[in-house]
């Protein structure tokens, strides 16, 4: 018997492939919503916002500082607790158990992602130069304005290749959604190898599963970049002028 | 209809305005000069608020804002009745020349965009660069740049222009082509403020300079008595220094 049953594992691709949909689920999930939030507190972090500036340090530094797989188990095994202590204070019903894995894991990625969302855009509106703003005020805007239309657009291009990097870290980190009963490409390749004991064969096949997608990821997040770049390469060597590289405040 | 009064501000404890009275009138062309550090561009920004004075009182006509309570909505007012031509252009990366005269239209202003545009490829023109409404702010040499940048403070139709160093990160072959521009919206009445290291250029183009040193202003008048027949001591010093002729010739 050979060490790699291939017609075993080609034969059950499929079956690990249903899973696919769940894997990108959670990440554009997880991708949008930490998005929106990181970016908010990237805001709240640049401007100062009191309080929720010194909670947002913290938070980011928690987040950053504890695995995903840690914090999955203690939001998964959390709320059902937190939830418990409620209905009995407040005499309501809800029930941990009609609650599904996968909104489990929507959360608790986008929580995690949220915080190194909110660092890249950070660095990424601080690269924008303090006189796009003030050039902005100057002409009338109000601060919101001048950052939907002028800071933003010019931060996102900077943020780019970090977001693309962040995406296809999630990708392989969705990977770690088994844990909380989530059924993704692990799981089921999991599920799928208990059966008959070819562990090897299936990671191997989850392996394959994962690069081909974070391989297409990066094909097009290399296009994106490069089409929104294109205008800027062709530029940058007609730019003589010397800019202030000096951070963006208030 | 411009009224600075008594206005100050610090950089921590560098005491950078100390007590500024100033009054510009309809149609005036103020050229402030002085030595670096004296304060000139600090003064300029305050006038737009870009930088927030500590103590005085700013007025543009009825417009009339306590500095240590201003209110929001009168900073917007007082941005909109201003406009700055910056030193280092400031022009908006992610807009097209026609874009970056347009936004402040269309955004602050809420002209339709048929009207914006009108207005943009009609300054454009004037400042001859008409064909280059499409084009990037990297494309364009540094003198295209501040004519984009004079466009688009000039489109708001402001009730003062304000000029800080606009030619100051311009390569010398680019100064004049600038200062030409200039020098026809000073004829053509529009009330200005200047601040210039091009003393000629003040001379000329101006009907009152304003010497500035060590955050005070030092004294005022018309170009002939401040820059020819200076009374103040202070002012002669500056005027000799850099009216010195070098004493090597390349």
């Amino acid at each position: 018997m050979p060490i790699i049953n291939f017609e075993f594992a080609i034969q059950e691709i499929p079956a690990v492939l249903k899973g696919v949909p769940i894997t990108l689920a959670i990440a554009v999930v997880a991708m949008v919503f930490g998005l929106i939030f990181g970016l908010l507190i990237a805001l709240c972090r640049i401007y100062r916002v009191p309080i929720l500036n010194r909670l947002f340090i913290i938070y980011i530094s928690f987040i950053r500082g504890t695995p995903l797989l840690v914090q999955l188990y203690v939001f998964f095994y959390g709320v059902p607790v937190l939830l418990d202590k409620m209905n009995q204070s407040f005499g309501t019903a809800y029930n941990a158990d009609h609650i599904s894995p996968l909104l489990y894991a929507f959360i608790a990625f986008t929580i995690n992602v949220s915080a190194y969302q909110a660092e890249i855009m950070r660095a990424s509106l601080n690269a924008v130069q303090i006189g796009q703003m003030e050039a902005a005020h100057s002409v009338g805007m109000t601060t919101f304005q001048a950052l939907k239309r002028i800071v933003l657009p010019q931060a996102f291009l900077v943020a780019l290749p970090n977001l693309g990097n962040t995406f296809i870290g999630l990708i392989k980190a969705t990977s770690l959604a088994f844990a909380v009963k989530v059924v993704e490409v692990m799981a089921l390749a999991k599920i799928i190898a208990n059966d008959g004991y070819h562990f090897l064969e299936m990671y191997l096949v989850a392996a394959l599963i994962y690069w081909l997608i974070c391989w297409l990821l990066e094909v097009l997040f290399t296009f994106v970049e490069e089409k929104m770049r294109n205008k800027e390469i062709k530029q940058k060597k007609m730019n003589t002028t010397i800019s202030k590289d000096l951070p963006l405040r208030v | 209809m411009i009224l600075l009064k008594h206005i100050h501000k610090k950089f921590k404890n560098n005491h950078v305005l100390k007590g500024i009275d100033l009054e510009v009138s309809k149609g005036d062309v103020v050229t402030i000069i002085g030595p670096s550090g004296s304060g000139k561009t600090t003064l300029l920004r305050c006038v737009n608020y870009l930088e927030k004075p500590d103590e005085g009182i700013i007025s543009i006509n009825d417009l009339t804002i306590q500095t240590k309570k201003p209110v929001k909505k009168d900073i917007l007012q007082l941005r909109r009745r201003t406009a700055m031509v910056f030193q280092h252009y400031n022009l908006f990366e992610n807009k097209t020349v026609l874009e970056n005269v347009t936004e402040g239209l269309i955004i602050a202003q809420k002209k339709s965009k048929k009207m914006a545009r009108e207005i943009g490829v009609d300054i454009l023109t004037k400042v001859g660069l008409a064909d280059k409404i499409n084009a990037y702010p990297q494309q364009l040499s540094g003198g295209q740049k501040q004519r984009v940048g004079i466009a688009r403070a000039l489109a708001l139709n402001p009730d003062v222009l304000l000029f800080d160093e606009p030619t100051s990160a311009l390569d010398p072959e680019m100064v004049g082509e600038v200062l030409e521009i200039i020098r026809e919206i000073a004829s053509g009445g529009v009330t200005m403020m200047i601040v210039t290291h091009e003393i000629d250029f003040a001379c000329e183009v101006s009907n009152r300079v304003v010497f500035m040193d060590d955050g005070q202003i030092i004294e005022q008048g018309p170009p002939d008595d401040i820059l020819i027949h200076p009374k103040q001591e202070r002012t002669r010093k500056f005027l000799k220094r850099i009216m010195k002729e070098p004493d090597f010739t390349i």
